[in-house]
């Protein structure tokens, strides 16, 4: 297809304090052997997308690691490919990316001399299933300046504040944009995905430098809604927004309902691809009991499994019970340890006999590499 | 174009039949046979190699081979894609004068050469396509060195009542080899060859060029070329193996070899100084279900288990519907077993999908032999069940 990829790792970690501690919101584990990046970067090869710019701020340590050369994603590529673009200090460019437009400013030079003729503009907090190539053909029965792709959905005040709303008129045309609201009722929820023309994207640049905008949905989108023609493609499939740590939660319990499991990884457009681990199926010893869960390859479980999701190379030791809860990869849980509404980060160990409850409004996170 | 040197070539036997799999292996020759809920038998010897830093790796091909050829790719799943070396996989092919199939393991060997010869290595390995076992190659390629050997061979100890299954070789205090016969009435020693040998490439050529000659060869390595190498008087040794070694030439010992992987003591997979590596699809985690029942099994990614699994290996993709129950058997990649199903001891080859309410295979309890489903079978009723 004839669009380039331009995927932002980290524009909302300030909102995913304790997941996004140590990593950008791209590289966050989800759903068992995935990290959120997967979605993003799957949705876009599969809608035939094969150059894509990662635009990435800090903490882009393990988001390197997981992409690598991009080859999983079948991203290893003389033509295209995947190419990380952390922040590049220059004469007139100094310190991290102060936001989405920022960074596209200082891409420019890369997006000037792609010859791809549409952009597309993603992040990675939102977990949904779309073909690009629908988009764009939208994007060119409207003539739209920029495409922003949207889901109606209920918010409330504590969710709002992360999210751009759009109201748009009977074509479909933006009328106003709201950005980081606090309010609460159903709205047409952007998805922070935006389609553009290149040479489009390419002027818009222009003019914001000119004019010092700072703040791409702002200065750009809002700002600016009746002078360009800004046009909403609707999203009508599952989508989840992860931009706190309840959310982040909540959303990895929808995947033990089958229907969300297979309208995520199973869906015509094709499969969410990750970082292959070459981990052996995993194990069931005698004692184990498991229901209702979602299990990578690489577990040996010999305790009892609830309602939870484990991800690769997890160990359950014997009698113990994990109920309601996520452990990331390598995590260890001790025999008759007891574990319930838990979210444990990576290489956590649980020692044996412990005890720890966490509520489903409120899980108990605990952090990378902790013992407890 | 110059071929960087390589000190060792690996060249691995994959172009026979397997007969003795019978259905298995109708379609897709035997180091392709799916095993252990994510692998191929292939996995095991190509794993080897990356992790002993062979990168080198011809494959010789000649049975079914379109399934191996298409999961073998560029090799990039075993880091085999490699700027030097890599791996090829080795058809018979035309060329002037005779041209032929290969005829047996060493004519196979004595048809590729120039393949060999283009890399001018010290020492050629043979390994075989369908053995489950991890092996660190390097050392049984320092003992060959060590002892300036023309040829090591592999060697396991077995039971004696299984010796005749083997090549049986003899060998004195220095580990030199005195004696091999292949498959004996009556073995002398426990000493299996595992089909595992190290050669100087330069003794090998010569010996496989004299076996070429000899109208009555069988051009069998076992048969044929080690028994002439010793009788010339060269030196050959042998290398003790320890460890988990199961060739699955048969039914019984796939199913079997499958079955070891279970429990807490099993020949473990799950081992990150050996990882064994594989091609496949890209699939979420398993799900089990809110009245699944699991002991004693092992699942691979993609699978939906809803019913009762024991004793068994649930390969990836594969469907389990609720009140099913399968026990002692093998289901294989994307098999769908619907509800009220009973599978006993039964290997269920990929893609089989079986009706609501059946039963396949007897107990293993009752002394009964392994069921075996053919791949892509769809069965309705028992009148289907072939």
């Amino acid at each position: 297809m004839n669009a380039l990829g331009i995927i932002f790792s980290d524009m909302q970690d300030w909102s995913m304090t304790e997941l996004a501690a140590h990593r950008s919101v791209a590289a966050i584990p989800f759903g068992g052997r995935y990290r959120l990046i997967d979605f993003p970067l799957s949705n876009m090869v599969n809608s035939g997308i094969n150059k894509i710019y990662l635009i990435t701020s800090s903490k882009y340590r393990s988001l390197m690691e997981h992409v690598g050369s991009g080859k999983d994603w079948d991203l290893s590529r003389k033509k295209g490919g995947i190419l990380l673009i952390p922040p590049y200090s220059s004469s007139e460019n100094h310190g991290l990316y102060h936001g989405r437009l920022d960074a596209l400013k200082r891409v420019l030079d890369y997006i000037t001399s792609s010859k791809e003729k549409y952009v597309i503009l993603s992040d990675t907090d939102m977990i949904y299933e779309i073909n690009y190539q629908d988009v764009i053909s939208y994007h060119d029965e409207k003539n739209s300046d920029i495409t922003a792709v949207y889901t109606k959905t209920n918010i409330n005040k504590s969710t709002s504040v992360h999210k751009i709303l759009y109201e748009f008129d009977q074509e479909g045309r933006a009328v106003d944009i709201l950005v980081y609201p606090i309010t609460n009722g159903t709205y047409n929820v952007g998805l922070n995905t935006w389609v553009m023309n290149k040479d489009f994207l390419e002027s818009l640049l222009y003019d914001a430098i000119a004019r010092n905008y700072k703040d791409f949905s702002y200065n750009v989108l809002s700002a600016r809604v009746h002078s360009l023609r800004i046009y909403g493609y609707e999203y009508t499939g599952f989508f989840a927004h992860i931009d706190s740590l309840q959310s982040y939660y909540e959303t990895s319990m929808k995947l033990l309902n089958k229907d969300v499991l297979q309208s995520i990884f199973y869906s015509k457009t094709g499969p969410i691809y990750t970082k292959t681990k070459d981990s052996a199926p995993t194990k069931y010893c005698s004692g184990a009991l498991v229901k209702n869960s979602l299990i990578a390859n690489g577990c040996i479980i010999e305790g009892t499994v609830e309602n939870s999701i484990l991800f690769r190379d997890v160990r359950i030791g014997k009698n113990a019970v994990v109920k309601n809860s996520i452990i990331m990869q390598h995590g260890r849980i001790g025999d008759n340890a007891k574990l319930d509404s838990v979210i444990t980060d990576t290489y956590t160990f649980v020692n044996k006999d412990r005890v720890l409850l966490g509520y489903s409004s409120c899980p108990f996170f605990i952090k990378k590499n902790s013992v407890v | 174009m110059k071929f960087a040197k390589k000190e060792c070539v690996a060249m691995l036997l994959a172009g026979g039949q397997g007969s003795r799999l019978g259905a298995l292996t109708a379609k897709i020759a035997k180091p392709s046979v799916p095993f252990g809920g994510k692998y191929r038998i292939i996995d095991f010897a190509l794993s080897n190699c990356t992790n002993s830093g062979i990168d080198t790796i011809g494959v010789l091909t000649q049975y079914q081979p379109l399934i191996l050829n298409s999961y073998i790719g560029d090799g990039k799943s075993w880091d085999l894609d490699r700027m030097h070396g890599g791996i090829q996989i080795l058809p018979p092919y035309q060329r002037v004068g005779d041209s032929e199939w290969y005829l047996g393991t060493a004519n196979s060997i004595y048809q590729n050469i120039d393949f060999i010869d283009q890399y001018r290595p010290e020492y050629v390995l043979i390994l075989s396509g369908d053995h489950i076992y991890k092996m660190d190659y390097s050392l049984m390629i320092d003992y060959h060195k060590k002892m300036d050997a023309d040829c090591t061979i592999s060697v396991i100890d077995v039971p004696l009542k299984e010796a005749s299954r083997f090549g049986i070789l003899s060998s004195d205090e220095s580990g030199r080899i005195t004696d091999f016969e292949e498959k004996p009435k009556r073995p002398k020693s426990t000493q299996a060859s595992m089909g595992i040998y190290v050669f100087k490439w330069n003794k090998l050529k010569k010996y496989l060029e004299i076996d070429d000659k000899n109208p009555d060869s069988s051009n069998d390595f076992g048969k044929d070329l080690i028994p002439l190498m010793l009788r010339s008087g060269e030196k050959l040794y042998a290398y003790k193996f320890e460890g988990y070694w199961k060739d699955v030439g048969t039914i019984e010992s796939l199913w079997q070899a499958n079955m070891d992987l279970l429990g807490e003591n099993g020949f473990e997979l799950s081992d990150e100084n050996w990882i064994i590596y594989s091609r496949h699809a890209e699939k979420p985690p398993h799900y089990t279900g809110r009245d699944a029942i699991i002991k004693n099994s092992i699942v691979s990614e993609g699978a939906v288990i809803l019913g009762t699994v024991e004793n068994s290996v649930i390969f990836s993709g594969v469907t389990i519907e609720e009140n099913a129950l399968v026990k002692d058997s093998v289901i294989m990649a994307d098999v769908v077993i619907s509800k009220g199903c009973v599978i006993n001891y039964s290997i269920i080859d990929e893609m089989v999908k079986i009706g609501p309410g059946l039963k396949i295979g007897k107990p293993k309890e009752e002394g009964s032999e392994i069921t075996v489903i053919p791949r892509e079978s769809v069965i309705n009723n028992m009148g289907g069940l072939v």
